[in-house]
């Protein structure tokens, strides 16, 4: 077990109705070694790296590890071959101290029966000697800055001396300086702990920073694998970028004379703004930023998630200020939750009834339910939306993740209702790329089909950004740091919710300080 | 109308798309073992294929279906009410302190009303205040029977002539208290089959979270749900209080809720809601009931009674375990 070895992933293949987000992938991870791995959202990243933490079986092909290969791993075949992930929610449960957490579901114990609280806290001591940073391991977790939770979760994944160490987007949610320490803090790992480790980013920077090998991943195929050292900045933009057909980029142009559809005038939530902004028909405004921007909650608030916590909004020159999401659906805001399976689709039910779900009683006759109606405006939707394969019947949780969102934005874009203003929170995470560019078109034509219509949507994805609004609002740490011009680049936007510039703008105009 | 019927369809398990044959097996479980027991009984008993006999037992099953219906439904969503048993009580009580003064309509309001008004508190508590349902209905499980032994503190008993006619009389053949059954049956299904709101409990059931973003009157649904079982549970109170001919306030509808729960978790709805049939839960409640009158006719003890009762509750969940990991394997 001590012996490191490569783990070796060859021809792995997995798909999900008809769509395969996995396409023959082979590539080798070295002990000793960061693997950077790239891609746009839905190139498959996620599904590789679950294939390799056990949470995904692939359709075919292995994974050999220590001379054994595998079709695929069950979680605990993944853990007893040394592999660990960390994950980019934190699993640390707050109320823990930090030894505690470490030793969760291993405690170390006297006579086998009680917790050696004192065996406990050396042994986190000692961890973080080894990774070099200076933590109270009696600190409760909760009490942490988010950068040390990381590393909470590093040495908790190290206790088992893992062989391979997956860090998923880990720097997404951290500050500036804390980014720095990481990056030094995962070089050492691989380099002096002999670690494998798979280093999963959307930030160019940083994987030039780090990586001793760079994997880029489209549309579920690798496209390459390069040293790290042949790399620059050029090459990489080059390659993540996939082609991009142009006439979808063509935003509409910014009318001053169109009519105000929402207005935000010294709007905060409960952890953003204040902030003001005029969202106009035909508008397709993109909120980047990153994990704990903010960027859900001031959408939830919008949508009538949250109460607000000050100022005022205006929606087609009415007072809005939902009570309920009821009563922001009723105004015509309609939200679409980030994470499908916990916020938006009913699994076992049938796309038909989750497609019609709000709308129901606008199919009825009677105030009774009508098949006939019901089946036809299924019909209509599932037409519209290019719903895959467009069967009334088929629960919810069988479909593909992009076709699982058709069947939530074909809830709100139908002729039951009118909804004026769409918002959407990371509307393609988990979605390939052939769904998402219908999903682009779908809310494109939202907007231009009539009048007095927007959609805002949040995106970590700066990709997903630069493609598909035409306004862009940076957030960062609940503050609005500006708005740009979209094509301003993927690499500009990631800098200014990460640079100084980002971070003295902020104190300039923000009320939370940076801390 | 061409294309199958979502599982919740009247006829849902006959058409279910792609059911492996082990889950359609399971699904079928509960004809079968409903025949199986009849058979089993008839066997052992020449009293029990008896028209009289069978008769009794649905006769026996007409106030649970009336509470079983509403809890169904309540179930689906994810819910659960343990009051019922002390509803049931306290409804009974009521109509019968009326009753015996010879206020017939005063009497079925005051038990209806004693419905609607244990169903409201359940409801705002577990609802409106967030409260866990477990923990709301144990307590007015305790509140309503000892209400029901403050009101029967007089022995409640000889009710008007019109009242004893209709609980012990029939008409078509048919004992009236089973037309009050199948009364139940049929609204249920409409309820549950044919508006739109027996979709949006289902989906409150599934996911409570995503049925409020998606707009649904989640709260005003749940309570609306705690009220159906407080009036089910009044109206079996008063039909038995009219049967018995009397209202015994400390053991009327005692135990009603370990029963009415395993019927219908033995129907096919489990506790952690999302789905369930009405018809199937109407078999399930006339399989316990045969069991009931089966083991009454071969001797048992009503002590093994209670323990057969408990472990077909168990035995019921395990298969509805087994069920839903079929169904996710495949």
């Amino acid at each position: 077990m001590n012996q490191p070895a490569s783990v070796v992933i060859s021809d792995l293949t997995k798909s999900y109705g008809g769509n395969t987000v996995l396409d023959h992938a082979s590539v080798t991870f070295s002990p000793g070694r960061v693997h950077a791995l790239l891609g746009p959202n839905g190139a498959g990243k996620s599904t590789l790296l679950g294939c390799l933490s056990g949470a995904v079986q692939p359709d075919s092909g292995t994974i050999t590890c220590s001379g054994r290969a595998y079709r695929g791993f069950t979680p605990s075949e993944a853990f007893g071959a040394g592999i660990s992930t960390i994950y980019q929610h934190f699993q640390a449960i707050d109320d823990l101290t930090v030894a505690d957490n470490i030793y969760l579901g291993a405690e170390l114990r006297r006579g086998g029966v009680m917790i050696n609280s004192r065996a406990q806290l050396a042994g986190a001591s000692a961890l973080f000697e080894r990774l070099g940073v200076d933590i109270d391991p009696r600190a409760t977790v909760g009490s942490l800055s988010v950068g040390q939770r990381q590393l909470v979760e590093i040495a908790k994944a190290l206790r088992h001396e893992p062989a391979t160490l997956i860090l998923d987007e880990p720097t997404s949610a951290l500050s500036q300086t804390e980014s720095v320490l990481l990056l030094e803090l995962v070089t050492r790992l691989a380099h002096d702990l002999d670690i494998a480790v798979i280093y999963v980013t959307h930030l160019l920077h940083e994987v030039l920073t780090v990586a001793d090998e760079v994997t880029v991943l489209r549309d579920g195929k690798i496209v390459w694998t390069r040293p790290g050292g042949d790399l620059d900045m050029q090459t990489l933009v080059t390659t993540i970028s996939p082609d991009v057909d142009d006439s979808e980029l063509i935003s509409q142009s910014r009318d001053a004379s169109n009519a105000a559809v929402l207005e935000l005038d010294e709007f905060s939530s409960g952890f953003t703004g204040p902030l003001t902004v005029t969202i106009k028909e035909g508008d397709i405004v993109g909120v980047f930023g990153l994990l704990g921007s903010g960027r859900s909650d001031l959408l939830e608030t919008i949508s009538g998630v949250h109460p607000r916590r000050a100022g005022h909004a205006l929606l087609h020159g009415r007072p809005y200020n939902p009570a309920s999401v009821r009563s922001a659906i009723n105004a015509g805001v309609a939200l679409i939750p980030s994470d499908r399976s916990t916020m938006s689709i009913f699994g076992p039910m049938t796309a038909l009834e989750n497609v019609l779900l709000p709308r129901w009683p606008q199919t009825t006759r009677f105030l009774l339910r009508s098949k006939d109606n019901e089946s036809k405006a299924f019909e209509r939707i599932a037409l519209s939306v290019q719903l895959k394969p467009p069967f009334p019947w088929q629960s919810a949780e069988r479909f593909s993740g992009g076709n699982a969102q058709k069947l939530v934005v074909g809830r709100w874009l139908n002729d039951l209702a009118p909804v004026s203003v769409l918002v959407l929170d990371e509307p393609t995470q988990g979605i390939d790329v052939g769904s998402r560019r219908e999903l682009y078109r779908l809310l494109r034509s939202f907007v231009k089909d009539e009048p007095g219509r927007a959609v805002i949507f949040a995106s970590s994805d700066p990709e997903e950004i630069e493609r598909l609004a035409n306004r862009v609002l940076v957030l960062s740490d609940g503050v609005l740091i500006g708005e740009v011009e979209p094509g301003l680049g993927e690499d500009a936007l990631l800098g200014l919710v990460h640079s100084r510039e980002g971070a003295s703008i902020k104190r300039t105009i923000g009320e939370e300080q940076y801390e | 109308m061409n294309e199958p019927a979502t599982q919740t369809g009247a006829l849902g398990f006959f058409n279910r798309q792609g059911a492996d044959p082990i889950a359609r097996m399971l699904g079928l479980f509960l004809p079968l073992a409903t025949i199986l027991l009849m058979v089993l009984f008839a066997t052992q008993s020449d009293a029990f294929l008896t028209l009289a006999n069978l008769r009794g037992i649905t006769l026996q099953s007409a106030a649970t279906i009336v509470l079983a219906v509403p809890t169904a439904l309540l179930l689906m969503s994810a819910g659960i009410d343990l009051s019922i048993g002390s509803t049931v009580a306290v409804a009974g009580v009521m109509a019968g302190i009326f009753w015996q003064q010879d206020l017939i309509w005063a009497g079925l309001a005051a038990g209806l009303a004693a419905g609607l008004v244990i169903g409201l508190v359940n409801g705002s508590l577990v609802s409106l205040a967030g409260l866990n349902p477990i923990v709301v209905t144990l307590g007015t499980l305790a509140i309503g029977r000892g209400i029901a032994q403050v009101f029967a503190d007089n022995p409640i008993f000889d009710f008007p002539e019109p009242v004893v006619a209709f609980g012990a009389g029939s008409t078509l053949e048919i004992p009236n208290l089973v037309w009050v059954a199948i009364v139940v049956v049929v609204l249920g299904m409409i309820v549950l089959n044919r508006l739109p709101y027996g979709k949006h409990l289902i989906a409150v059931g599934v996911n409570e979270r995503a049925a409020y973003l998606a707009g649904l009157r989640v709260k005003m649904i749940k309570l609306s749900l705690y009220v159906a079982t407080g009036l089910g549970a009044a109206i079996a109170g008063i039909m038995l209080a009219a049967r018995f001919n009397s209202a015994p306030g400390g053991t009327l509808g005692v135990g009603t809720e370990l029963f009415v729960l395993t019927a219908v978790l033995l129907g096919g709805v489990p506790f952690t809601g999302g789905q369930g049939a009405i018809w199937r839960v109407v078999i399930g409640v006339l399989l316990l009931g045969i069991l009931r009158n089966g083991m009454v006719l071969l001797n048992f003890s009503s002590e093994s009674a209670q323990i057969v009762l408990g472990s077909v509750l168990i035995i019921a969940a395990a298969l509805e375990l087994v069920r839903q990991r079929l169904y996710r394997k495949q």
